[in-house]
C-alpha cells in the first residue's frame, strides 16, 4: 500500500517537475485567450523551441495560494492592471527583466516593475438596434427609464468601471471622478438598480444584447468588436470610453521564470501585439504594433476614439480595491 | 436506533469487512478531512492568529444577509421538490415495473446531461426574450414579459429541476416499502382518500421524505453554479459569495471562515436529522 501511494506521489510530482522546455501561460479563455494562443505563444513556440501550456481562467485566488504553498504551476499570467499593483505590494509577483523584455516602444501608461502590459480596452456603451427606441448618446442615458425603457447590463464584479459610470451619468465632469465618491455612486445607481442585469463574463454581455434581453450595456469593445464580425445588428457609443488594461505578470517562485520572461519579449513586440489587436478589437500596448496593422483594424481600436476618452485610475482602485469591493457587495446584495 | 447502533459496532470495536473499506476511508481522510482542517486553521491564523474572522463575518450585514438568503433559497427548494416529486414518487410506486422503468429512464437521463448545459437551457427558456415568454406573449396571456430569471423564481425552477431525482429516488423506494394492505384497510374503515393519504401514506413516507428533503437542503446550502446564472445579485447564496471573497478580494481568511461556518451548519442539520429519524434512515431510502 505504501509502495504504491509513494511511487504515486513521485510519478505526480515527477509530472509537474518544471522542464526547461515548457512553460505555462493562464489567461481569461473564450475568445481573447483563443487570440493570445495564435497571436503569441504559437510563433513564440516555432521560434524558440519552448512549449506553452494554455491554462485557466485566470484565478486570483488560486495565484495567491501557489505564491502561498511555494508550488507555483503558472508561469505567465493576464490579469487586470489594479490587481497587478495590489499583487506586487503584497509581493506575490517577480520584477519583470527588463534587460529580456526591451521596453523602449512600451507604453509607459500599461508597464512597471512587476507587470507588462498585455492590452488595453474600453468599457463602451453598446445597444442591440432591434431592442431600443433611438439611439442612446452617452452613459446618462442608461439611467433614464423614461427614454430607454427596458433593462440594462453592467459588470457584476467589484472592479474599475460600474461606479465611474454612475459618477458621470450624474454629472461629475471626467477630471472631477477621483477620489470615488462612493455615496454619490450607489445614490445613483439605486435608481435603476431593478433594471439592471449584470453580466458576470464577457460571453453572458454579449448573449444578452445580442438576444435583446438587455436592449443595451456597458462591454468591453472587444467583445461588441466580435458581435460585429458575426454580423449582428449592434450600435455602439465610445462617447467617455473608459479605458482599463490587462497585464502580463510573473507570479513569486515561478518555475520557468527564465522562459517566462523570453515569452513575455515575444508577447510585448510590435508583432506580436499587432497580431493580437487585429484578432481581437483590443488595442496594443507597444506604440510601433500599428505600423503592422491593416488601416481598416486599427479603427475598431480604442486609439481611434481618444476624443473624451477617459483613463480609469488603475492606483486609486489598487489602493482601495478591498474598500470598494465590501461597499459594492454589500449594496448589490441588498 | 440503539439496538443497531451496537450490533454494528459489536466486535471489537471495527464492524467486519471494515478492511476493504479502507481506500474509500483513506480517500475521505486525504482529500475531504484533512483539507477541511487546513481551512478551519487557515480561518482561525490568516492573516493573523484570532478570530476576527469569524467577527466579520458575523458584523457584516453582506454577509448575515447572504447567509439568511442562503437558507431560504434551499427552504424553498426543497419545499417545492417535496411537492412535485411526491406524486411522481407515488406513480412510480404503483405503476407495472416494465411502464415504471421507462419512466425511471428518463428522470436518470436528466441527471446524465452537463449540469451547465441543463441551467443554460433553462436560461434559454426563462429570460424575457425566452421561450416561455415568447409564447405566452404571442398567445395574448401576458403583455409583459414574467420575470422568470434573475430572481427567486428563477433559481427555484432551475435547481427543483436539477433536484428532483435526488427526491424521487429515496421517496420511491420508502414508498414500495409501504404495504398497500394499510390504504385499503383504510378505506374499509371509512376513510376518505385524503384522510388516508395524511394519516397513513405520509407518515409512513416520512422517513423517506425526511432524508431526501435533508439531502436536497444540504446540496442547496452550497450550490453556485445555477443561482450564480438564474439569480439576481439580491439572491446570491453564499458559495459564489465566499468565491469572490478568495478571488476578487484574496481573503483566504474571511472565505475560510464562510465556508467552515457552512459546514458546521450542515452538520448540526445532519445530526438533527439522525435523532429525528434513526440512523438506518439518514443515508437514503434505497
Amino acid at each position: 500500500m505504501k509502495l504504491i501511494l509513494t511511487g504515486l506521489l513521485a510519478g505526480l510530482l515527477a509530472a509537474t517537475a518544471a522542464k526547461a522546455d515548457e512553460m505555462a501561460f493562464t489567461s481569461w479563455g473564450g475568445t481573447t485567450q483563443e487570440a493570445q494562443t495564435k497571436s503569441w505563444a504559437a510563433p513564440f513556440e516555432a521560434s524558440s523551441g519552448i512549449k506553452v501550456l494554455q491554462d485557466g481562467p485566470t484565478d486570483y485566488g488560486k495565484l495567491k495560494a501557489m505564491v502561498d504553498a511555494g508550488n507555483v504551476t503558472w508561469d505567465v499570467v493576464d490579469v487586470e492592471m489594479d490587481f497587478a499593483i495590489k499583487a506586487a505590494k503584497d509581493g506575490l509577483l517577480e520584477p519583470i527583466d527588463y534587460a529580456v523584455v526591451p521596453k523602449a516602444d512600451l507604453d509607459p501608461r500599461f508597464s512597471n516593475e512587476h507587470a507588462v502590459g498585455s492590452f488595453y480596452y474600453s468599457f463602451v456603451l453598446a445597444w442591440n438596434k432591434g431592442a431600443i427606441p433611438g439611439e442612446p448618446t452617452g452613459w446618462a442615458d442608461m439611467f433614464d427609464t423614461k427614454k430607454f425603457p427596458g433593462k440594462r447590463t453592467f459588470y457584476k464584479w467589484s472592479a474599475p468601471g460600474v461606479i465611474e459610470i454612475a459618477l458621470l451619468a450624474d454629472g461629475v465632469p471626467a477630471d472631477k471622478l477621483y477620489p470615488l465618491d462612493l455615496d454619490r455612486a450607489f445614490k445613483k445607481l439605486d435608481t435603476i438598480k431593478s433594471d439592471i442585469v449584470w453580466w458576470g463574463g464577457g460571453a453572458e454581455s454579449q448573449q444578452l444584447i445580442a438576444s435583446g434581453e438587455a436592449a443595451f450595456g456597458q462591454l468591453w469593445n472587444g467583445r461588441v468588436f466580435a458581435l460585429q464580425q458575426d454580423g449582428t445588428d449592434i450600435g455602439v457609443s465610445w462617447n467617455q470610453n473608459l479605458t482599463a488594461a490587462d497585464v502580463l505578470v510573473v507570479p513569486k517562485g515561478a518555475k520557468n521564470k527564465d522562459s517566462a520572461m523570453k515569452f513575455l519579449a515575444a508577447a510585448t513586440g510590435p508583432t506580436g501585439q499587432a497580431k493580437f489587436a487585429e484578432a481581437s478589437g483590443y488595442a496594443p500596448i507597444n506604440t510601433k504594433a500599428k505600423a503592422e496593422m491593416p488601416a481598416d483594424a486599427v479603427k475598431a481600436l480604442p486609439d481611434a476614439h481618444v476624443q473624451g476618452q477617459i483613463n480609469l485610475d488603475m492606483n486609486y482602485w489598487a489602493e482601495h480595491r478591498d474598500e470598494i469591493a465590501t461597499r459594492w457587495y454589500a449594496w448589490q446584495t441588498k | 436506533m440503539q439496538g443497531s447502533f451496537f450490533r454494528r459496532s459489536s466486535a471489537a470495536g471495527l464492524p467486519a469487512g471494515s478492511g476493504s473499506a479502507l481506500p474509500a476511508l483513506l480517500l475521505v481522510g486525504l482529500f475531504f478531512i484533512v483539507p477541511v482542517v487546513a481551512l478551519l486553521l487557515r480561518s482561525v491564523t490568516d492573516p493573523e492568529p484570532g478570530l476576527q474572522n469569524y467577527a466579520a463575518l458575523f458584523g457584516s450585514g453582506t454577509y448575515v444577509r447572504v447567509f439568511l438568503n442562503t437558507f431560504l433559497v434551499a427552504s424553498v427548494v426543497t419545499a417545492v421538490t417535496i411537492l412535485v416529486a411526491f406524486p411522481v414518487a407515488w406513480m412510480l410506486a404503483i405503476m407495472p415495473p416494465a411502464m415504471g422503468s421507462v419512466v425511471f429512464g428518463i428522470i436518470i437521463l436528466s441527471m446524465w446531461t452537463n449540469l451547465l448545459t441543463r441551467t443554460y437551457a433553462w436560461m434559454v427558456l426563462l429570460q424575457r426574450t425566452g421561450v416561455i415568454n415568447r409564447a405566452l406573449m404571442g398567445l395574448g396571456v401576458i403583455h409583459e414579459p414574467l420575470p422568470l430569471i434573475n430572481n427567486l423564481a428563477g433559481v427555484t425552477i432551475g435547481m427543483v429541476y436539477i433536484m428532483l431525482p435526488f427526491m424521487i429516488l429515496p421517496l420511491v423506494g420508502t414508498l414500495r416499502a409501504i404495504d398497500p394492505m394499510t390504504l385499503r384497510a383504510a378505506a374499509l374503515c371509512g376513510a376518505s382518500p385524503f384522510e388516508a393519504f395524511r394519516r397513513i401514506l405520509l407518515p409512513l413516507s416520512l422517513p423517506g421524505i425526511a432524508a431526501g428533503g435533508l439531502m436536497i437542503f444540504v446540496m442547496s446550502l452550497g450550490y453556485f453554479v445555477t443561482p450564480a446564472l438564474l439569480g439576481g445579485t439580491s439572491n446570491m447564496m453564499l458559495a459564489e459569495m465566499i468565491t469572490q471573497t478568495v478571488q476578487s478580494l484574496l481573503n483566504w481568511g474571511l472565505g475560510s471562515a464562510a465556508a467552515f461556518v457552512l459546514l458546521v451548519v450542515t452538520m448540526a442539520l445532519y445530526a438533527i436529522q439522525l435523532r429525528l429519524v434513526g440512523a438506518k434512515h439518514a443515508g437514503g431510502g434505497i
